[in-house]
């Protein structure tokens, strides 16, 4: 039983640094969701979010070929906002080759990745990807993955050595799953969107210390003032609450080596 | 950064967990461990400790055994935990309508009950339909009661869809019908079901989060995805314009929701702060009023 209660400080002093947040217009949209960046800054303001690492709702429901680019253009003079592109097999020549596509991140400020397998139709493995997946390791960059539990562990087996982050692991209690991956798999990291059940990100940090969650909203797939009031007033260290705030996605991308 | 949120209630819940001007009922929990998944907030007392961190004055709940196992090895369940904390809790009688036996005695187990409130109907979990007719007698006589009924509603059932919902409204016009879930994925149907039936509310589990069943590896208990379970940010201000915030209350599905989430849904969803209170606790405080719980 968790007998601690840890207050949050109420102060607004947290630094909020959403790790999974889109704007755009995918063809069923939400009832409300940001067009632009300009409207995913006013949804961050009114929730009280500062930062964002940002796709775009085209680069998961369309085609990254179309979105990848203008992402990074239209973030480029938005400090608050940071762009994160999502990969493709570069066999079909849809992605260029590893070195190049790396040169083409680098060149439009992208430190960070998705990987939409379920929505693009690929296989997350080192058949497909094994040369850009060992160069995101060599360079310390994060990968977030998209992806169930049981193809999550089988990625993994594969890239033990690789930063991931797992995403929207729920909202059902998945922890049979995900729990032998986390104690096995230092570089796994989890973002809290979808840590929605009463007690999973209490017992997350309890088990795995304060390195490895990342504060993460979904939205406009969710509210994000919903993930912003459940870390604030989760029932843990305040210093562990603005790792998981801000803390490990700075640290995250401050690794990497591009 | 402090939010741009005008809500004083929102403020309240970020700086303490809670509000003094907006407790919250929650109308959909449950209690006891689930065969498909790890929980922690067993025991017992983290279960009220977190009810208790986010402003919980009252709690209706039914044993999750009693819909997905033993129904009346549950019900009895439930029954230990409203005499443990009675003030805090209120059960809902769970009614499986595949249990010939236990149908034959529901009215008399019910009534031997202390501080039930309703009944517990999960549709799709005993794979008959809500407006098929083994469900008439329990029906009957929560409209003779005026009891309320809890049904797990889900958009595109074969079993409890919000079409569904809308008929037995029509047949048992004194029941409190609150559909759990809200008609997942079929929102704009059981919003419409809200406005029309006076009875029929739409209660708010699920609806904080987008359900992506390729993201579930045992899939869901709740066979159906729509294309609209992707997303739900919008959803509660487009229930608030079109069924007012008089016909939505709160619940969490407990432990399901943390009851933080569910509120932090609420407290900065774009409505103000007089919807806020309707849903989170004077909706259901209406309701709780026009029933007399068993045993009183």
């Amino acid at each position: 039983m968790r007998k601690a209660s840890h207050a949050y400080l109420g102060s607004y002093a947290m630094d909020f640094f959403d790790c999974n947040c889109s704007y755009g217009t995918p063809a069923y949209p939400p009832f409300r969701f940001a067009r632009t960046p300009d409207q995913l800054l006013e949804a961050m303001d009114f929730c009280g979010i500062d930062r964002g690492l940002v796709y775009r709702a085209g680069m998961r429901f369309g085609s990254p070929l179309l979105w990848n680019d203008p992402t990074a253009a239209d973030l480029a003079n938005e400090p608050r906002l940071e762009p994160a592109w999502a990969v493709l097999p570069h066999q079909t020549g849809e992605q260029p080759p590893p070195e190049q596509f790396l040169s083409q991140m680098q060149a439009s400020g992208v430190r960070a990745l998705w990987a939409f397998p379920n929505e693009h139709h690929y296989r997350l493995d080192g058949l497909t990807f094994a040369g850009l997946l060992e160069a995101l390791t060599a360079n310390h960059i994060p990968l977030f993955v998209k992806l169930n539990a049981i193809e999550l562990g089988d990625f993994m087996r594969e890239f033990p050595d690789l930063t991931a982050v797992a995403v929207n692991q729920g909202p059902h209690s998945l922890e049979r799953y995900l729990r032998p991956l986390f104690d096995a798999y230092p570089n796994l990291h989890l973002d809290t969107s979808y840590l929605i059940v009463e007690g999973l990100i209490e017992e997350f940090c309890e088990r795995y210390g304060p390195g490895r969650l990342l504060f993460g909203s979904a939205f406009p797939d969710n509210c994000a003032g919903a993930a912003m009031l459940r870390l604030a007033q989760a029932d843990i260290p305040e210093d562990t609450k603005e790792a998981v705030a801000a803390g490990n996605l700075d640290r995250l991308l401050a690794e990497v080596q591009i | 950064m402090k939010p741009s949120n005008p809500s004083l209630l929102a403020a309240d819940f970020l700086a303490k967990g809670y509000s003094d001007d907006c407790p919250l009922i929650e109308t959909h929990a449950h209690y006891g461990p689930y065969q498909g998944a790890y929980l922690p907030v067993e025991p017992h007392e983290n279960r009220v400790h977190a009810f208790q961190r986010a402003g919980v004055t009252k709690a209706l709940f039914s044993a999750q055994s009693a819909i997905l196992g033993d129904v009346d090895a549950g019900n009895a369940m439930t029954q230990k935990v409203v005499d443990r904390e009675p003030e805090l809790f209120a059960g809902y009688w769970v009614v499986n309508p595949r249990n010939a036996e236990h149908m034959a005695r529901l009215a008399g187990d019910y009534e031997n009950t202390h501080g039930f409130v309703g009944f517990k109907l999960g549709p799709a979990y005993h794979t008959y339909p809500l407006d098929g007719p083994a469900y008439a007698p329990a029906l009957e006589y929560a409209d003779a009661h005026k009891l309320i009924v809890l049904v797990h509603t889900w958009g595109g059932s074969a079993f409890d869809s919000p079409q569904q919902v809308a008929t037995v409204a029509g047949r048992y016009p004194q029941v409190a019908f609150l559909m759990g879930h809200s008609g997942f994925g079929d929102f704009e149907t059981a919003v419409a079901v809200a406005r029309h039936h006076e009875h029929a509310y739409l209660e708010l589990t699920c609806v904080y989060a987008a359900h992506d069943f390729a993201m579930l590896p045992a899939g869901s208990s709740t066979p159906i995805q729509l294309a609209s379970s992707l997303h739900v940010n919008g959803i509660i201000e487009y229930m608030v314009e079109h069924a007012t915030s008089k016909k939505i209350v709160f619940g969490t599905d407990m432990p399901w929701y943390s009851p933080h989430f569910a509120a932090g849904a609420i407290m900065y969803a774009r409505i103000d702060d007089e919807a806020r209170k309707d849903i989170c606790h004077r909706n259901a405080r209406r309701l709780l009023d026009r029933v007399t719980p068993t045993d009183t």
